[in-house]
C-alpha cells in the first residue's frame, strides 16, 4: 500500500524560509505527527501537517530576525566606522574622489531636469495624447517631402468647414495668435492711462479651447468667470492674473475695458490662473475667438489666405486613424477650395509640437528629440567619468592597502565581508557627492535659467521624482565604481600582501586602469573637438558677409500709414548729425524678428499651379544704397516710377527662369493676376540665417505698404553717443506718434537672434567640455599623485644614479602620453560623425578640416601632460637623500 | 529576587524536558504536555521555547538518530542541563517558601 505524504509545497516552503540547521527536525517532528495522526485514523492529516509547519514559519521568521539582525547589525555599524576611518587616511583621495562625483552627478541632476522639463510640455491636458494640431503641407502630394513647404497656419474657413462636416473629428478648436498687440488702458473719461506692448502673448481662443486644453494636471483654475461664458461673446477678453496685474495694478480687473491696437474696446469677463512654464501657449491675454468673426466676416470665408499664427486643434473621434482624418479633411478642402491643388491640411501631434522645429509653437522655441537624447547621453558620460575617477582612484590605491587587506583576512575576515565594507566606502562616497551634487544643481539651474530656458517649479529638495532619480544613481553609481576596486582588493593574498611585494607595480602591459583612463579621455575628446567645431562654426555665422551692411543701423517702426507723417520724420531724422541715412520699408533685409509676406509669382509661361512663392518686400529709393545692396542688372527705382515695377533677387530670376540678368531686365512677370516690369536685378543676400538659403525675393515700391524706418547712424561705438542718439531718435518718434510706443532694434542684434538658439549650444557645449576635462584632470590628479608617492624611492635612486630632471619627468608622463594619444585616435572617428551630422543641418557650413580636430586634441594632450607633469615636478626635483634617509 | 527568569511555559517545557530524560525531543514533549498537564501546544511554539530554553543555556541538545517513522529524518534530543536543574528546583522551592507562609484558612 502506498502510504499517503504530506503536502510537498509546506516542505518545500520551509526548506526555503527556514533555518537551514533546524529544518531537518522541524520536518521530522512535523512528519512523524502527520504519520500517528494517519495510524489514528484522524481528519484532516494534511491540513493539520500544513497548519503545524506554518507555524513554524511565522516563529522561525522571529527567530531569524532576532539573531540574524543582531550580528549583522553590529558588522554594519562596523563597516561604517572602518569606511569613515579609511577615507579620513586617504582623504585627498576622498576629496578627489567626491568633486569629480558631485561635478558629474551635479551636472547630470541638471540635465535630467532639463530632460524631464522639456518632455512634460502640454502633457498635463486630460486629453494630452489624443489632440492635433492640423498643419499645412504644401506640396505635390498628402505626403511630407524634402521640398515640401511645412506651415502651421489653416485658412480662416477650415475649423468651421470640418467641424461641421468631418465625421472623423470630435472636436476643434481654433487659435489665431496676435503677434504684436497694443493694449491700451483707457480711465473712465475714455484718456489712456497706461500701454503695453504685447509681443508674444496676445491670442483670440474659442470656448472649446479651455475643454481641450484644460492644463488638468497642474491645477490650473478659473479665479473669475467661466471658460464657456467668458469667452462666447465678441470683444470679451480673459486675462492671467498675471496681465492683470500688470493692467490694472489697482484691484480688480473684471468688467473693466482694455483697448486692443487702438480699435477695439474689450471687456474684462474672466480672470484665469498664468499657464504653466512648461506650455507652448504662452498666452496671457485671451480675446473671444468670436471678435474675429465681427472684425473680419470676409476672412471667414477666404479659402485661400492663411495666416500662419492661425491654428487649429482637433480631438479625433473614436476609431478614426489620422491617415483617415487627413483623407476626410482633404475631402472636404477640396470641395470648397479645388483651386489650391498643391495645399493639404495634416495632422500633427501635439505633443510633438514641442520637438519638431519645421512647424515650430507659439513660444517660437523647440527642442529636437535628438538634442534631448544627446543631453541624456552627455548625462550619462559625466556620471560615467565619475565612476571611472572612482575606479582608478581606489584600484591605485589598493596596492597601499594591501597590508590592511592581508591582516584583515589573517584575523578571519572572508571576502564578502571584505567586498561590503569597500561598497560601504564607496557609497559613503557617493552618497556624500550625491547631497553636495543636489545643491549645486539647484545652484547651476537657478543661476543657468536663461541658457537652459527651464523654469524649475519647485526646489530640488521637495521634488520626489528627482530625489528617487538621485537615489537611483547614488545606488547604481556606488555598485558600478565600487564593485569592481573591491573585487579586486579582496583577491589579495594574505601572505603576499603582507610580505610587502605589492609596492612595485607592474609597468606596461593592459590594465584596466588604462583602458578607463583612455575611455574617458576618449569621451572628453571626442566632446571637445564637437565644441570646437560648434564654435568655429558659431563664428562662420557671425562673420560671413551677408551681402548687406548691417553695421550700425537702427530700425524703428512706422505704426501708421499717413505718408506725410512718415516723410516729415524721415527729414527730421536726417537732418540730425548722427544720421548718415534714412530709409522706409516694408521689412528688413535680414534679421530674425523682421515682417515676413509670402506672395506667389509667375511668368506668362509657367503654368497656374505651378507659382513660385516669393518673399514681399516694398522699399524707397534710399534703400539700395543705405544697405550697399548690389545692382546686377538694371535701375534702382526712381520717385517718379510707376507702381507696376518690381526689383527681383537672383535666386527669383533663376527660379522663374529669366535667363541672365541682363535678360531679365524688362521682362514683364505677373503678380496677383497683374503684369509687372522687372526694371532690375540685385545680388543674393541672407535675409534668413545661414542656416537656411537664399529665398526668392521680389521688390516693389509701395509706400502703402512701409512698416518700418531704418536709421544708419555715422558714430563711433562708444556707449554714450549711442544712448545720445537714442534718445534723440526717441524723441523725435514720440512726437510724430505719441499714442505709440517707442521700440526700436539694432539690425546686428536681430541677426544674431538668428543664432540664439546654436549660441546658447555653444555655451552648453562649451560647458560641458570644460567639466569633463576638469573630471579627467581630477582622476589624472589623483593618479598621478599616487604614483608619485609609490615610487619616491625609485626616483630618488635614479637621481642618484644621475638621471636629469626631465627625463624623470618624461618617465612619468609617457604613459599618459601615450594613452591621451590613444584615445585622441578613438575619438576622432566619431566626433568626426556627430560634427558632421550637426553641420549638416546648415545650408552654410564650415568645412571639417583636419586642423578643428587636431587643435583641440593637443589642447587637451597639453592639458594633460601640464597635470601630470604639475604633480611630478615637485617629486622629481626634491632632493634624494629626503626619500632615502629612512630605511 | 531571582536572577532566573523562567516563564510558566518556559518551566511546563523545561520540565517535561527533564521528565523525558534522555527522549526529550518535540513531539514527545507535545504528548506529554497534553497527557500530564492538559496543555495542547502547537508543535511550532515548542520548539520556539525549547530554542529559546537552549539560548538561556537551560537545556542543551544533539542530534539523534533518524527513525522510519520520522521518514529518515534525525530528531533533536534535547537534555536539561544542571543549571536548567538548578533553575527548576529554585522556582519549586520559592513556591513552596511562599505557599507555607500562606494561611491555610483563606482557601
Amino acid at each position: 500500500m502506498k502510504k499517503e505524504q504530506p503536502p510537498v509545497w509546506v516542505n518545500s516552503l520551509l526548506d526555503r524560509l527556514a533555518p537551514p540547521d533546524l529544518v531537518e527536525e522541524i520536518k521530522g517532528d512535523l512528519y512523524e505527527m502527520f504519520r500517528e495522526d494517519i495510524t489514528q485514523k484522524r481528519p484532516r492529516a494534511k491540513f493539520n501537517y500544513a497548519i503545524n509547519g506554518l507555524g513554524f514559519l511565522t516563529k522561525h521568521f522571529f527567530w531569524k530576525k532576532r539573531t540574524n539582525y543582531s550580528t549583522s547589525f553590529i558588522m554594519l555599524k562596523s563597516y561604517f566606522k572602518m569606511a569613515r576611518r579609511s577615507l579620513f587616511t586617504y582623504r585627498s583621495n576622498t576629496v578627489i574622489n567626491v568633486l569629480g562625483l558631485v561635478i558629474g552627478m551635479a551636472s547630470a541632476l541638471v540635465i535630467f531636469s532639463v530632460i524631464r522639463f522639456e518632455s512634460s510640455f502640454d502633457s498635463f491636458h486630460t486629453d494630452a495624447d489624443n489632440i492635433y494640431r492640423i498643419v499645412r503641407v504644401t506640396g505635390t502630394g498628402m505626403k511630407i517631402t524634402e521640398s515640401s513647404e511645412l506651415r502651421t497656419g489653416v485658412s480662416f474657413p477650415v475649423p468651421d468647414a470640418f467641424k461641421q462636416e468631418a465625421t472623423s473629428i470630435n472636436s476643434i478648436t481654433s487659435v489665431l495668435f496676435i503677434g504684436g498687440a497694443l493694449v491700451e488702458i483707457p480711465d473712465a473719461s475714455g484718456a489712456i492711462v497706461r500701454r503695453f506692448n504685447e509681443t508674444n502673448s496676445c491670442a483670440l481662443v474659442e470656448p472649446s479651447f479651455f475643454s481641450m486644453f484644460d492644463f488638468k494636471g497642474t491645477g490650473f483654475k478659473w479665479i473669475s468667470g467661466s471658460p464657456k461664458k467668458s469667452l462666447e461673446k465678441p470683444f470679451s477678453v480673459v486675462l492671467t492674473t498675471s496681465a492683470s496685474k500688470k493692467f490694472f495694478p489697482d484691484g480688480n480687473a473684471m468688467g473693466k475695458t482694455l483697448k486692443i491696437d487702438k480699435r477695439n474696446d474689450c471687456t474684462v469677463t474672466g480672470i484665469i490662473e498664468d499657464f504653466p512654464a512648461n506650455s507652448d501657449f504662452p498666452f496671457t491675454v485671451l480675446a473671444s475667438y468670436s471678435t474675429l468673426r465681427v472684425l473680419a466676416p470676409k476672412m471667414m470665408d477666404d479659402w485661400s489666405s492663411v495666416d500662419d499664427s492661425h491654428c487649429a486643434f482637433v480631438v479625433p473621434n473614436k476609431g478614426f486613424s489620422v491617415a483617415k482624418i487627413e483623407e476626410e479633411m482633404a475631402k472636404i478642402h477640396k470641395k470648397h477650395a479645388s483651386f489650391l491643388t498643391e495645399r493639404f491640411y495634416m495632422l500633427q501631434p501635439m505633443k510633438e509640437m514641442h520637438f519638431d522645429a519645421r512647424f515650430g509653437n507659439y513660444n517660437g522655441r523647440t527642442i529636437t528629440h535628438n538634442t534631448v537624447q544627446a543631453l541624456g547621453i552627455i548625462a550619462l558620460f559625466l556620471l560615467l567619468t565619475g565612476c571611472i575617477n572612482y575606479i582608478n582612484l581606489a584600484t591605485a590605491q589598493s596596492t597601499a592597502r594591501s597590508k590592511e587587506i592581508g591582516l584583515r583576512k589573517v584575523m578571519g575576515s572572508n571576502r564578502v565581508h571584505l567586498v561590503a565594507q569597500f561598497l560601504i566606502e564607496t557609497f559613503l562616497v557617493v552618497l556624500i557627492a550625491g547631497v553636495l551634487a543636489l545643491g549645486l544643481s539647484e545652484l547651476i539651474l537657478i543661476n543657468l535659467q536663461f541658457l537652459l530656458s527651464i523654469k524649475p517649479s519647485a526646489y530640488h529638495f521637495a521634488d520626489p521624482v528627482l530625489l528617487g532619480a538621485l537615489l537611483v544613481s547614488v545606488i547604481a553609481v556606488t555598485f558600478f565604481s565600487g564593485l569592481y576596486p573591491a573585487i579586486k582588493i579582496s583577491s589579495f593574498s594574505p601572505v603576499t600582501s603582507l610580505k610587502n611585494k605589492f609596492i612595485t607595480e607592474a609597468v606596461g602591459g593592459f590594465n584596466l586602469r588604462r583602458v578607463l583612463v583612455t575611455a574617458q579621455f576618449g569621451i572628453t575628446q571626442v566632446l571637445v573637438i564637437c565644441t570646437f567645431v560648434v564654435v568655429i562654426q558659431m563664428r562662420f555665422f557671425q562673420n560671413t558677409d551677408v551681402g548687406f551692411a548691417h553695421k550700425a543701423v537702427v530700425n524703428v517702426s512706422i505704426p501708421q500709414r499717413d505718408p506725410v507723417k512718415r516723410a516729415t520724420l524721415e527729414q527730421q531724422f536726417r537732418s540730425q548729425s548722427f544720421v548718415s541715412g534714412v530709409s522706409a520699408s516694408f521689412t528688413l533685409p535680414g534679421g530674425a524678428s523682421r515682417n515676413r509676406n509670402y506672395q506667389g509669382i509667375a511668368t506668362a509661361d509657367t503654368p497656374p499651379d505651378k507659382e513660385v512663392v516669393f518673399e514681399y518686400q516694398s522699399i524707397d529709393t534710399a534703400f539700395l544704397n543705405l544697405y550697399k545692396i548690389k545692382l546686377l542688372a538694371g535701375r534702382n527705382f526712381h520717385q517718379v516710377d510707376s507702381s507696376h515695377y518690381l526689383l527681383l533677387n537672383k535666386t527669383l530670376m533663376k527660379n522663374l527662369l529669366l535667363g541672365n540678368p541682363e535678360e531679365a531686365v524688362g521682362k514683364p512677370v505677373l503678380r496677383n493676376g497683374e503684369k509687372y516690369t522687372v526694371i532690375g536685378i540685385v545680388d543674393d543676400f541672407y535675409s534668413n540665417s545661414l542656416k537656411n538659403g537664399v529665398d526668392n525675393l521680389a521688390i516693389e515700391m509701395n509706400p502703402n505698404a512701409y512698416r518700418t524706418l531704418s536709421i544708419k547712424l555715422m558714430i563711433g561705438n562708444d556707449k554714450g553717443s549711442i544712448t545720445e542718439a537714442m534718445a534723440e531718435v526717441e524723441k523725435l518718434w514720440k512726437a510724430t506718434y505719441p499714442e505709440f510706443i517707442f521700440d526700436y532694434e539694432f539690425l546686428d542684434e536681430n541677426i544674431k537672434a538668428f543664432y540664439t538658439q546654436e549660441q546658447k549650444y555653444t555655451q552648453l557645449f562649451e560647458m560641458f567640455s570644460t567639466i569633463f576635462m576638469l573630471i579627467g584632470c581630477l582622476g589624472l590628479f589623483g593618479l598621478i599623485t599616487f604614483v608619485v608617492n609609490r615610487k619616491q624611492k625609485e626616483l630618488a635612486v635614479r637621481k642618484v644614479m644621475g638621471a636629469s630632471v626631465p627625463s624623470l619627468l618624461l618617465l612619468f608622463s609617457k604613459e599618459y602620453i601615450w594613452l591621451v594619444l590613444i584615445s585622441f585616435a578613438l575619438a576622432t572617428p566619431i566626433a568626426y560623425y556627430i560634427a558632421n551630422e550637426w553641420l549638416n543641418n546648415f545650408a552654410f557650413h564650415v568645412d571639417l578640416q583636419w586642423w578643428l580636430f587636431a587643435t583641440p586634441g593637443v589642447m587637451v594632450l597639453v592639458v594633460a601632460v601640464v597635470v601630470v607633469c604639475a604633480k611630478s615636478l615637485g617629486a622629481a626635483n626634491k632632493n634624494p637623500v629626503e626619500s632615502l634617509k629612512y630605511e | 529576587m531571582s536572577r532566573i527568569y523562567l516563564g510558566e511555559l518556559e518551566e511546563l517545557v523545561l520540565l517535561m524536558v527533564a521528565l523525558l530524560r534522555d527522549e526529550a525531543y518535540g513531539v514527545a514533549i507535545v504528548e506529554q504536555l497534553l497527557n500530564q498537564a492538559n496543555r495542547g501546544l502547537s508543535i511550532s511554539a515548542v520548539h520556539a521555547v525549547l530554542h529559546r530554553l537552549e539560548e538561556k543555556g537551560f537545556v542543551k541538545s544533539k542530534m539523534g538518530g533518524a527513525s522510519e517513522e520520522r521518514g529518515g529524518r534525525r530528531k533533536r534530543l534535547f537534555k536539561i542541563t544542571a543549571f536548567g536543574r538548578n533553575a527548576l528546583e529554585e522556582v519549586r522551592d520559592t513556591r513552596n517558601a511562599i505557599w507555607s507562609l500562606v494561611p491555610k484558612t483563606s482557601s
